[in-house]
């Protein structure tokens, strides 16, 4: 089959941990600190990785024991600064996976595939529990408690509200890395299946994000005699909705390939962004 | 009722916590209905406190941050609003109105930083290039006292200062310039999507890219749909193999992922 052909052509020419034997086990307290650090997820937030930097941050003492050859810790950190958002109620099933794949040195790209295709559908079901359920939920019960003059309701509160998000950040933690590990016999034995798998997936997400994530619309309207044209609204979204975030991606994407810098492609973003607003097409 | 410098540090120190809170830590201790008897007790009018923050939880509930859409940030909002009741004596619908301007000035302010701190990506790309963990782990310590020192001036300046003064700060924005960083700022993820395909997209992947496009952009399918139908593609693609055992591994492979 072809696509077997190609993923032995991949194999070789991505990079692949030099260790090859299965991590150190990490114990409860590993998977503890990992879930108390995933509570600093969002430090670093920016628009560019989004969470990528705070969840190096929560996994990295756990790659330290994990990766103790120094080229292979250098390989996971460098794929786990990457772009990177999911919900930050639930990270900790993804990184208890995670953890599980990079003990049994799947590929970077495979493990990073896996975590955009876990981590990114997170963000509904998160937002439907916390935001839509648990907050509305404590947060009513509170108030009213507290509009009667009551402290009771700031108490009750706080200790329901994180007595759910507690006992799940740090459940889901440890129900994941056991998952995972009990999973990796099986991941190890199909180490290419498991990269190829992931590639789809993670690849299919990265086109839903795109369309999601990436904002930019035009504000140009055209006068023609008597009509006025909306570029955006009448044209742009009847074609092809997000037709400029994905333009822009794919733009970002060759200058990329043609070695541009982080760096120079986050200046030439804020100086697009600007330049598009004072000209008022953006 | 006038409040003490003393005091307006402390609601400074208040926001810088609880606007670390509203990303970090998560323990929502950052709500009106546990902030605002906060600043009660630190303006020394608990009760008052208690119930104003009773009734700004029931105008944020509303406002939850979905789907990118930043409502007037809360903690500002909350803090300044509180105070303000609590000193003048008057409803908490009128403390609002005091407070929304500074609060919809951080929540852009904060759309700022996350542009700017885009910036901090390539160290840390350095960091990791140096597998310098100390680093990476200064970099999201950095960043948050960044923030949080931001929440401090915000909640600070019009308290101390008066929200009537402090408001001439919320005019000396620059508010284009603001705002088509706000453009770039939706932008931005476009720059950690290209490089996250630098690495990732291979010629036969290509197809399944535009399958993912094809269903947020036109059939607008919420992201965990269009997982589940990749993995079922995924899965299609297994069971073509002629290996044998192929189905007990498929079962065994869900669980793995």
């Amino acid at each position: 089959m072809e696509s077997n052909k190609n993923i032995v052509v991949e194999s070789v020419e991505d990079s692949v941990y030099e260790d090859q034997s299965i991590g150190v086990e990490l114990t409860k307290k590993d998977i503890n600190i990992m879930a108390f650090r995933s509570l600093f997820l969002q430090a670093s937030f920016n628009y560019e990785r989004m969470q990528g930097c705070g969840w190096l941050y929560g996994l990295l003492p756990s790659l330290q024991k994990i990766h103790t050859n120094k080229n292979d810790l250098r390989r996971s950190m460098k794929g786990h600064l990457g772009f990177f958002n999911t919900h930050p109620f639930l990270v900790t099933f993804v990184m208890g996976i995670i953890l599980a794949m990079e003990r049994s040195k799947q590929d970077p790209t495979s493990i990073n595939n896996t975590k955009i295709a876990v981590g990114a559908p997170l963000g509904g079901i998160g937002d439907a529990m916390f935001w839509l359920t648990l907050l509305p939920i404590c947060g009513g019960i509170g108030a009213s408690m507290a509009l009667q003059g009551s402290i009771m309701g700031a108490v009750f509160f706080i200790i329901l509200f994180n007595v759910v998000h507690l006992s799940l950040r740090f459940g889901l933690a440890h129900f994941a890395y056991k998952m995972g590990v009990n999973a990796i016999p099986l991941i190890k034995s199909n180490t290419k299946k498991v990269a190829h798998a992931a590639s789809i997936v993670g690849l299919t997400v990265i086109g839903a994000l795109v369309a999601t994530y990436v904002r930019l619309v035009t504000t140009v309207e055209i006068t023609a005699g008597e009509a006025l044209v909306k570029i955006q609204d009448d044209v742009i979204d009847k074609l092809m909705p997000a037709f400029f975030p994905l333009m822009y991606t794919l733009l970002m994407y060759t200058l990329v390939k043609k070695g541009w810098s982080p760096l120079k492609l986050i200046a030439f973003t804020m100086v697009f962004g600007v330049a598009g607003k004072f000209a008022g097409i953006l | 009722m006038e409040i003490t410098l003393i005091q307006s540090l402390m609601l400074g120190i208040l926001a810088f916590f609880a606007g670390l809170d509203l990303f970090n830590g998560l323990t929502h201790f950052h709500r009106p209905v546990v902030l605002g008897p906060l600043v009660g007790l630190i303006l020394g009018d608990f009760q008052t406190g208690i119930i104003i923050g009773g009734s700004l939880e029931l105008v944020w509930m509303g406002l939850a941050p979905l789907a990118g859409a930043q409502p007037p940030n809360v903690i500002i909002g909350t803090i300044v609003g509180t105070a303000f009741a609590i000193t003048t004596g008057v409803e908490a619908t009128q403390a609002i109105a005091v407070a929304v301007p500074f609060a919809v000035a951080v929540q852009m302010g904060i759309t700022f930083m996350f542009s700017l701190s885009s910036f901090l990506m390539s160290k840390a790309d350095k960091y990791a290039e140096d597998v310098n963990c100390r680093g990476i782990d200064m970099i999201n310590y950095g960043a948050m006292t960044l923030l949080g020192t931001f929440y401090f001036l915000w909640a600070f300046l019009p308290i101390y200062f008066g929200a009537e003064h402090a408001k001439g700060f919320v005019e000396m924005l620059p508010e284009d310039l603001m705002s088509g960083l706000g453009v770039a700022g939706g932008m931005m993820p476009a720059v950690g999507f290209a490089i996250l395909m630098k690495i990732m997209m291979k010629n036969n992947y290509i197809p399944y890219f535009i399958i993912g496009f094809i269903a947020a952009a036109w059939l607008e399918m919420p992201v965990i749909a269009i997982a589940a139908g990749a993995t079922a593609i995924a899965l299609i693609d297994f069971m073509k193999k002629p290996e044998v055992a192929v189905s007990t591994q498929k079962e065994e492979f869900e669980d793995g992922i």
